[in-house]
């Protein structure tokens, strides 16, 4: 069920009882993860954090932990499935479900006693109503009890003595047949309707600092949590625009409000002072972090505008770089290094330029947030770096240790870890960018009829890389805005449901792992039935 | 990709798959439940807005007469109404009570009984003057005798037996084809009315209505209620019941309605559930090549009591088997081994499990129409209960099959099959299997190819499982699986017995 007051019901409930934390690896729910930390901690809340890669490991997990713990909070798991079917819990466990996947299970919706989501009800649900695919079905199996109930399947020996009904008792019952098989034909196209494409609600993150500031106890921190929360959302591609400047609108008001508190604080701007601001900030990856060129070059955004892999582009790159006006010795230096006179209004060359070579949207509502006098982060970095750090590959390390070194990295405390974390996106963002001009030189991106298939090659180099999940979706991104194709799609996907088909149908080796339904693994001798079978599918 | 060994993990993590399916039904009940409670309340919070219950199933009869107060009323004035001396009271009573009793839930058939009505009922069968009045007491008292053996036994007690067997030669159809419904429903009860109806001579009176222009529905009943004078064991019917009523079912079993058909089928299915003499009975009919063209019909409800039948004759005497055989039963098997089907399935195992049971020669003839492959094929992927036939149909072939009829049935991978199964919780079917690798290696001994087997049942992972048997709570097993281990397996290099 709903939860509609999540103090009362989540909160107030947990506080004095021992909880297991189970977070899906994704940045949103990193952040998530820090607010209810940040809560916990302040409210001395015992917990155990497990992180779940997917659902082998949430099923592991909750095996582990179902012995001594009754409360368990799933972080950006768990919604989109039949949750006490999978996990087979006993009748008293109970889950606080804070997850952007949607649709949410039916079943999860109204199961009133386990299964309490903590989603906001303001988003876009359309879950179907109780009656329409649930149904008391007493009354059928009653009347079919006597004779014909065993000539539907006609295995069963006749019975011995038989009743002769009424003939409107005879009618009314075929007439109940036929409403329930009407019944039946609707909750299917019902389910298929909702069930169909796959999309992503409020952050969790967000939801998260919602209930911090209901009870006020937010603080500056959660707030910037909850801002990477609904800009890692953005980065990949989870929402739609207009929900991201519906969100970021909404988080807008508490920081002005958060920075409004503090205005006459003596200490307001000290050395460890942390302030966010409202930016309207560009549009390219890391670019405080790195040389502006580097940026432009490796920025999704621009870097498909100008179609940089093909030497066309490479030209056009030089023209805007001329228009703006800039030296190229100070592009390619540092940002950091560059002259102050530059910078000041930098912002607005490059708009400028930007909308001649058609890049209208190169600005871009953010938010940014400066620790000290010294260290400034657009929100869209700390993403990139947190994301480079869950999912690296570099060293074999457990990916536990990548999920606390990428949680790690979102304190204050910690900038050390977010400036490697900075130099692993920046690492992460160039292989990306080869692997696409690579891709396309190549032609390895092939229209499918109905959608596009690109196959990276064994021996590729980075294709580890891309064996996880952000990774691939930010790949996946960039590819599909390099072929001009619109990446909405993305957004609202039928590929979850499409992959399960498809496999199913051709019983293809496949795991189905991901709490994103649309990242399966395949095995590879498989591939040319299951992509037959998807294309057919699909067209 | 590490995706072929992580599949399995990964089935039985994702959704519903892998699960047991009794767990995962319990769950479904549970939830259900659950839900339906929630929704009950619901119901209930509405419900109590609502003043007039009248307006909730406004054209349902049975609404209104759901409550005790209701229906005393009602049979009251029925009682008022059969009990009057006017013809048309009467009907109106006993019609009025036939609708009570045919409404679908909760009729009030103890009621019925208890207001005194049977004694007017069964005195209205025998007012020939008005049709229209036999025939709703008819009715009547066939649902009150649909209800439990008690109800029965009331209208039998009542003398309805002599009326309805009286009725059955009406001119008006539907009252004959209502006293055939009744008269069903009392043989149905079991074998002393069974034989009560047959002493009253019922079979003589229905075969006379058999006859070719009679209507489908008029039929479907009539072989309904011939099936219930087959039915029941403890005792049989007498011999000379089933030679009068065996030529008109097996006339009955070429009709072209399904539900004839299988009503006929299922009445030979009892007749042959019984000792071979019974059986013998029913093949001296000739019945069995009409019985193998059944089995390959689409219809579950033919193919079921036919297979049962089959299955039957099978289980009989060498000599009935090889009846069977001879009719082509071997050709109709292999298809439904692979029915969709998985209770025909378990019934065709059972008859093969039958059929290997013979001499080698008929073990041959399982050989030869290629039954071997479908059998492997079950005790790979049945469901359990058609595995567990399929394992005896191993043991029987390889306690009767010749040596080279073993080695072959191993080559076809039953060997490994059944290894596999060791690990089933029944510990019946478990002793069923070392039964059988016993019977195997007593085959590889005459071949003096001991060594070689023992090499394949380990290779296929078959001595761990034997060895893990010998920690097995059932003593019987225990012993079975240390016999084999000490027998054939202690000489294995590294080997040592405990």
């Amino acid at each position: 069920m709903f939860v509609t007051d999540i103090r009362k019901e989540f909160y107030d409930v947990v506080v004095n009882q021992r909880v297991a934390l189970f977070v899906s690896p994704d940045i949103d729910a990193l952040c998530a993860c820090k607010v209810l930390q940040a809560l916990f901690h302040c409210d001395q809340v015992q917990y155990t954090l497990v992180p779940v890669a997917g659902w082998q490991d949430l099923g592991t997990a909750f095996m582990e932990h179902k012995e001594q713990y009754q409360y368990f909070v799933l972080i950006n798991c768990g919604a989109n499935v039949d949750l006490l079917e999978t996990l087979q819990p006993e009748e008293d466990s109970v889950f606080f479900i804070c997850d952007t996947h949607r649709p949410v299970d039916v079943v999860n919706v109204y199961n009133d006693t386990q299964i309490k989501l903590l989603i906001k009800q303001d988003d876009d649900l359309g879950v179907p109503s109780y009656d329409d695919i649930f149904r008391d079905d007493e009354e059928d199996e009653e009347g079919d009890g006597d004779d014909s109930g065993n000539e539907s399947d006609g295995s069963a020996e006749p019975s011995g003595k038989r009743r002769r009904y009424d003939e409107d008792a005879l009618e009314r019952r075929i007439e109940r047949q036929r409403a329930r098989r009407e019944w039946e034909a609707r909750r299917r196209e019902i389910l298929f309707d909702y069930e169909q494409y796959e999309f992503h609600g409020t952050s969790a993150a967000l939801v998260m600092f919602e209930l911090a500031w209901v009870m006020s106890k937010d603080t500056k921190d959660m707030l910037w949590w909850s801002v990477i929360g609904v800009t890692d959302q953005w980065v990949h591609d989870k929402i739609p625009h207009m929900k991201y400047v519906t969100d970021i609108a909404t988080l807008q008001r508490h920081v002005s409000r958060h920075n409004h508190r503090n205005e006459d604080e003596e200490n307001s701007l000290s050395i460890d002072c942390m302030r966010i601001t409202f930016e309207y900030d560009l549009r390219l990856v890391l670019y405080q972090h790195w040389s502006l060129y580097e940026s432009i070059c490796n920025s999704c955004y621009t870097s498909c505008s100008f179609k940089l892999w093909s030497i066309n582009g490479q030209k056009k790159l030089q023209e805007f770089l001329a228009d703006m006006g800039l030296p190229l010795k100070q592009v390619r230096q540092k940002f950091n290094s560059m002259d102050m006179s530059i910078k000041e209004n930098l912002r607005e060359v490059i708009e400028e330029s930007a909308n001649k070579f058609s890049m209208k949207d190169i600005r871009v509502q953010t938010f940014a947030v400066n620790f000290g006098f010294k260290n400034r982060f657009l929100a869209s970095d700390v993403v990139h770096a947190a994301a480079a750090l869950l999912e690296n590959v570099e060293k074999d390390e457990m990916p536990t240790d990548n999920f606390i070194k990428a949680l790690d990295c979102l304190s204050r405390s910690n900038l050390e870890r977010l400036h490697l974390g900075i130099d692993l996106a920046k690492k992460k963002l160039k292989a990306i960018q080869q692997t696409v001009a690579s891709c396309i030189c190549t032609n390895l991106i092939l229209s499918q009829g109905p959608f596009l298939y690109c196959h990276l090659l064994e021996g590729t180099p980075d294709v580890k890389l891309f064996s996880k999940p952000l990774a691939l979706t930010l790949l996946c991104k960039y590819l599909l805005k390099f072929s001009c194709v619109c990446v909405f799609c993305f957004i609202r996907s039928f590929f979850g449901r499409a992959f399960e088909k498809a496999a199913e149908s051709t019983s293809s080796r496949t795991l189905h792992d991901h709490f994103d339904t649309s990242v399966i693994e395949l095995k590879m001798e498989d591939r040319g039935k299951f992509l037959d079978a998807l294309i057919t599918l699909l067209s | 990709m590490p995706t072929e060994n992580l599949s399995d993990k990964r089935m039985s993590k994702f959704k519903n798959k892998g699960k047991e399916p009794t767990k995962m039904r319990d769950r479904r009940i549970a939830e259900c439940v659950e839900l339906r409670k929630a929704h009950k309340v619901e119901g209930i919070m509405k419900r109590r807005n609502i003043s007039s219950v009248g307006d909730e199933e406004p054209l349902s009869p049975e609404y209104n007469t759901d409550n005790k107060q209701v229906i005393s009323e009602a049979i009251q004035e029925i009682v008022a109404n059969v009990n009057n001396e006017c013809p048309e009271k009467q009907r109106q009573g006993c019609q009025a009570a036939r609708k009570l009793l045919s409404r679908e839930r909760n009729p009030p058939l103890k009621e019925i009984v208890e207001a005194g009505l049977l004694t007017r009922f069964v005195e209205f069968l025998g007012r020939n003057d008005d049709p229209t009045l036999q025939f709703e007491a008819a009715w009547s008292l066939t649902n009150v005798a649909s209800g439990t053996s008690w109800h029965t036994q009331q209208v039998v007690e009542h003398g309805a037996v002599p009326a309805f067997i009286a009725l059955l030669a009406s001119p008006m159809l539907n009252i004959s084809e209502q006293a055939v419904w009744a008269l069903g429903n009392i043989a149905g009860d079991g074998p002393s009315y069974r034989d009560a109806l047959i002493d009253c001579g019922v079979i003589p009176a229905l075969l006379a209505r058999l006859t070719p222009d009679a209507p489908v529905g008029y039929l479907r009943n009539l072989t309904w209620t011939l099936s219930n004078l087959c039915r029941n064991k403890n005792p049989f019917p007498r011999f000379s019941a089933v030679q009068q009523m065996l030529p008109s079912i097996i006339q009955l079993l070429h009709h072209s309605d399904k539900s004839i058909l299988s009503d006929a089928c299922w009445a030979i299915s009892y007749l042959t559930d019984g000792p071979n003499e019974r059986i013998d009975v029913v093949i001296k009919t000739g019945v069995l090549p009409r019985l193998v063209e059944l089995l390959g019909f689409e219809e579950l409800a033919v193919v079921t009591p036919a297979l049962r039948s089959i299955g039957n004759i099978v289980s009989g005497s060498d000599l009935q088997t090889q009846a069977a055989i001879d009719a082509g039963v071997l050709s109709a098997l292999p298809l439904l081994m692979r029915h969709p089907k998985s209770s025909v399935q378990k019934e065709a195992a059972w008859a093969v499990s039958n059929i290997a049971a013979g001499p080698c020669q008929q073990i041959q003839q399982l050989i030869t129409c290629g039954l071997l492959a479908p059998l492997v094929d079950l005790l790979r992927n049945g469901d359990f209960k058609t595995q567990r036939e399929a394992v005896w149909a191993v043991t029987n072939y390889t306690s009767g099959g010749t040596v080279d009829q073993v080695v072959h049935l191993v080559k076809c991978g039953a060997l490994e099959a059944i290894l596999n199964l060791l690990q089933a919780k029944d510990a019946k079917t478990v002793l069923v299997i070392l039964d059988a690798i016993n019977n195997i290696f007593l085959a590889a001994e005459k071949l003096g190819e001991v060594d070689k087997l023992c090499l394949l049942v380990e290779e296929v992972g078959g001595l761990d499982r034997i060895e893990f048997l010998q920690n097995h709570e059932n003593n019987a097993v225990y012993r079975a699986a240390q016999a084999l281990i000490e027998k054939y397996f202690s000489e294995v290099a590294g080997y040592r017995c405990t």
